[in-house]
């Protein structure tokens, strides 16, 4: 088996997969005061992406999602902040499993993942139209992001606990 | 879900819980407020929020029209793709914004008067 084109293989599925979740959540407006919230979705191909194919491959699987799902969902200024969001998020994200390795859970990577989602949008927000006044903002995203991002850090759990048990991943060379 | 999973995101609710609280706390005031409307940090207008206003903002990007009722402000019509200011809930304590992102528009209550 050739691992290049496997992973590359791999490395498509979860960007198409991911495409997919974002559109999904799209259509699933929640019903808040707080606008702008999402359920973070594709946060679960990333949390997969990074625990199979590690951070340098889940750097392109974001990036490529992100400039895919503004291109044909979102306007063009919307690419910018999911950009900012998910950068921070990844990086926040592929820092902890550094640090913390087999001992990290993954529940708690997802809820900071979200956390900094929203951290890295109100900055690029705050950047753009030039204001300081957007904490209160973002301590409201803060606390939805908690459940949220416990909801998809369940979810990647279970798919990662089921998809280990096939042989899809002992092909990636990678544990 | 392992304890200390547990302890961290209980950890994490009361830090954003309590820092909701105490942003209403010190915000708080008996003093007159008013709504800053500004874009790009440059303020466009300013309101006195007890008196009842509508006003439209246009420039090259767009309008948002503001609307200033029974102590609480909010964006009624916005020409923007997303709509994300018209949907947000009104505001009416201090640091509480509407912002329209693809205006760069800002809508806020400060304490003072304009």
């Amino acid at each position: 088996m050739h691992s290049k084109a496997y992973r590359l293989v791999i490395l498509s599925l979860y960007v198409a997969m991911a495409l997919i979740l974002s559109y999904v959540e799209s259509l699933i407006p929640l019903p808040l005061p707080i606008p702008g919230a999402k359920i973070g979705l594709p946060n679960i191909i990333t949390l997969v992406s990074l625990l199979t194919l590690g951070w340098p491959l889940t750097l392109l699987v974001v990036i490529a999602r992100i400039l895919l799902s503004g291109f044909l969902f979102g306007g063009g200024f919307s690419i910018v902040y999911s950009l900012g969001g998910g950068l921070l998020s990844l990086l926040v994200m592929s820092l902890l499993l550094y640090f913390f390795k087999d001992r990290g859970s993954i529940i708690l990577i997802s809820v900071f993942g979200a956390i900094s989602h929203n951290l890295g949008q109100v900055i690029v927000a705050a950047i753009v139209v030039q204001t300081t006044s957007l904490l209160l903002y973002f301590l409201f995203l803060m606390l939805l992001a908690i459940p949220t991002g416990l909801f998809i850090g369940i979810t990647a759990r279970e798919l990662m606990r089921l998809l280990s048990k096939t042989t899809i991943f002992s092909k990636l060379n990678r544990p | 879900m392992k304890k200390n999973e547990f302890v961290i995101i209980i950890g994490l609710l009361a830090v954003s819980l309590i820092g909701i609280a105490a942003f209403y706390f010190f915000a708080a005031t008996d003093k007159p407020l008013s709504v800053r409307v500004s874009r790009q940090g440059e303020v466009v207008a300013v309101f006195p929020l007890s008196e009842d206003h509508t006003e439209t903002f246009t420039d090259t990007s767009g309008s948002n029209t503001l609307e200033i009722s029974g102590g609480t402000a909010k964006i009624i019509e916005a020409d923007c793709p997303d709509h994300i200011c018209v949907k947000t809930h009104p505001i009416s304590n201090p640091g509480e914004t509407i912002v329209c992102l693809p205006h760069k528009l800002v809508v806020e209550v400060i304490t003072g008067e304009s």
